[in-house]
């Protein structure tokens, strides 16, 4: 008797967290695409309106065709260089970690271990330089400048190595006996069981880049070719005073495809980013 | 985890073969990782190599002479009284940041965990803040703190609260941008959390309910010195990536009011962008990076040496 009742208290107790947790985590959002849906007046209200009672979709027609804002093509940037980016890190990774999972090498202890002692220097220690070179090779304000700078991901190489280490070497041994080289081992071996870790590197490198806002706010400056968060940004300091139900319309429109994604990929998301955590960063 | 799986993992036979074999396949793993070591090259160490180099410089990106002036950037940088408030902000930041997302995250960790309806739905939707853009979190939650008509201020109000000047006040400001950020952030410790936790063999719980421990003696017991490596990683990989916060405070605040949410990188932004001084900007860069390398030691000594990382 008294067991069954802590124990159903204790059940009350987690429903509560979930309860407070799921209103903490859901209102900003629900509340920013409700009164996206308004207008300034009724935005400006106090108290504040939680629920659109006569919405509008004012504030999107105005964000489409405001002539300074250009939220179409900046989505389009950043997807095109979130996915150029994504395709270069798994390119320039894969192969890498290969080596430092498979074969064998003069140097690869003390290369591997450089690599780990650079993991714990901020990446802001490389953003003058960087940004300095880009402007030598003229590559500012360009797609290349988002792209080639971050390619060398140092995390996508101890993700894709741990990941390939655990893949039993007796698979690769059927090549070897046939005499395939080392690139048809990787490539028809290693790669073709390493899909689900390569899909999560992906997607956690998509969504980090998709979501980068310092650095494409240093390398670009024209209009059109900001991405989506620098876009956010450039939205937010001109219209926030004048025109709120604008801005949030802004939020929305970013938080959209996001969802949408997560939707679709939440177990490979979840499973991405655990993989990411345990495998050490 | 990575370090000690190490590199050396030669098979037996390896000394037997044939020489031009051994050759084969170092050849073969150069051209493996030359790509990858051509841009790391490029863009990680020929970077930090240049940021320090620079740093010895009065390189100012719109004047044609770029004299050499040893360490008086580093001179100027101790009496900077912006560097230093940056610096306390970002710490202040970062330690609040922390501790209220480890708090946080583990608690939800715990929660889905357990075996009971609905958990792997919270879990997806706790997870949700995680992937949105800095941008969006910056405007949205900038708008539910506003002083005037914010619903954080509402809320409040039928708590018998004033409203209260969130990012106006130089008392409140800070730690709005911590609760945000909590907000923003707590999913991937979350995760990494409940690995852990999947990680603990229920075995031990069940010896220890046996011997009649209750869920305090439990969670002090069991789970947190069994989370130990865990909890160094989050805190870890936490402070990095905090202590660069910019986003928060670039749209929120900008930096304000006065100089109340002046974070390092928000400086470090002002210095080489606005005032285009790009030596002094490198020595912002460098002395952030020594102060970090320096909390993760500290972290490392205080969480535990034998935890593996």
């Amino acid at each position: 008797m008294k067991f069954s009742n802590s124990n159903f208290v204790r059940h009350f107790g987690t429903y509560f967290f979930f309860l407070v947790m799921g209103i903490f985590v859901t209102f900003p959002i629900v509340f920013a695409f409700s009164q996206s849906l308004m207008t300034n007046q009724q935005v400006n209200r106090w108290p504040p309106p939680i629920l659109p009672i006569s919405p509008t979709l004012d504030s999107f027609r105005t964000l489409f065709t405001q002539q300074d804002l250009k939220i179409v093509l900046w989505l389009r940037n950043s997807v095109f260089a979130a996915a150029a980016y994504t395709s270069a890190v798994l390119v320039i990774c894969a192969p890498a970690a290969y080596a430092f999972a498979r074969l064998n090498f003069p140097g690869k202890k003390i290369l591997f271990g450089f690599l780990l002692v650079t993991v714990m220097l901020p990446a802001q220690v490389t953003l003058i330089p960087n940004f300095l070179l880009m402007k030598d090779l003229k590559f500012l304000d360009t797609f290349h400048a988002l792209i080639w700078p971050g390619a060398a991901n140092v995390f996508g190489v101890f993700l894709l190595r741990q990941f390939f280490m655990q893949i039993p070497r007796e698979l690769e041994e059927a090549a070897i006996i046939d005499g395939a080289s080392f690139w048809s081992r990787f490539w028809h071996v290693i790669v073709p069981l390493s899909t689900n870790a390569l899909t999560a590197l992906g997607i956690l490198v998509f969504l980090g880049h998709y979501n980068d806002l310092l650095w494409p706010f240093i390398v670009t400056n024209s209009l059109e070719m900001r991405t989506l968060p620098v876009g956010l940004q450039i939205l937010n300091s001109s219209y926030a005073g004048q025109y709120r139900p604008l801005v949030l319309a802004g939020a929305v429109f970013a938080t959209i495809p996001i969802i949408v994604f997560y939707i679709i990929f939440q177990r490979r998301i979840i499973r991405g980013v655990t993989m990411s955590g345990m495998g050490g960063r | 985890m990575v370090a000690k799986t190490g590199a050396a993992r030669s098979n037996a036979g390896n000394g037997l073969l044939p020489m031009n074999l051994r050759t084969r396949e170092a050849l073969a793993a150069y051209l493996f990782l030359a790509p990858f070591i051509i841009l790391f090259s490029i863009f990680v160490v020929r970077a930090v190599i240049t940021a320090q180099y620079l740093s010895f410089f009065d390189w100012q990106i719109l004047k044609p002479k770029r004299p050499f002036v040893g360490l008086s950037n580093y001179r100027e940088l101790f009496n900077d009284d912006v560097w230093w408030i940056s610096l306390k902000n970002t710490i202040v930041f970062t330690i609040m940041t922390v501790a209220g997302t480890t708090i946080l995250s583990l608690s939800a960790a715990i929660a889905v965990t357990k075996p009971i309806k609905g958990n792997s739905f919270f879990r997806i939707l706790f997870y949700m803040p995680a992937l949105l853009s800095v941008g969006v979190v910056g405007l949205t939650w900038g708008w539910l703190l506003s002083s005037q008509f914010g619903v954080i201020n509402y809320g409040l109000s039928f708590l018998g609260l004033r409203p209260l000047n969130w990012l106006g006040s130089e008392v409140l400001v800070i730690p709005s941008l911590v609760f945000t950020s909590i907000w923003w952030g707590f999913g991937f410790p979350m995760l990494v959390f409940i690995a852990g936790l999947q990680g603990i063999p229920e075995m031990l719980y069940e010896a220890a309910r046996i011997d009649g421990a209750d869920g305090r003696q439990l969670l002090f017991g069991i789970t947190l010195p069994l989370l130990r490596p865990t909890m160094l990683f989050v805190t870890v990989t936490g402070v990095i990536a905090h202590f660069q916060v910019y986003g928060q405070p670039a749209i929120m605040t900008g930096g304000g009011p006065g100089r109340a949410s002046y974070t390092v990188i928000f400086y470090l932004y002002e210095v080489a962008w606005r005032s285009f001084r790009m030596g002094y900007g490198c020595a912002v860069s460098v002395a952030l990076a020594v102060i970090m390398a320096a909390f993760t030691i500290i972290q490392f000594k205080l969480v535990g040496q034998q935890a593996e990382y």
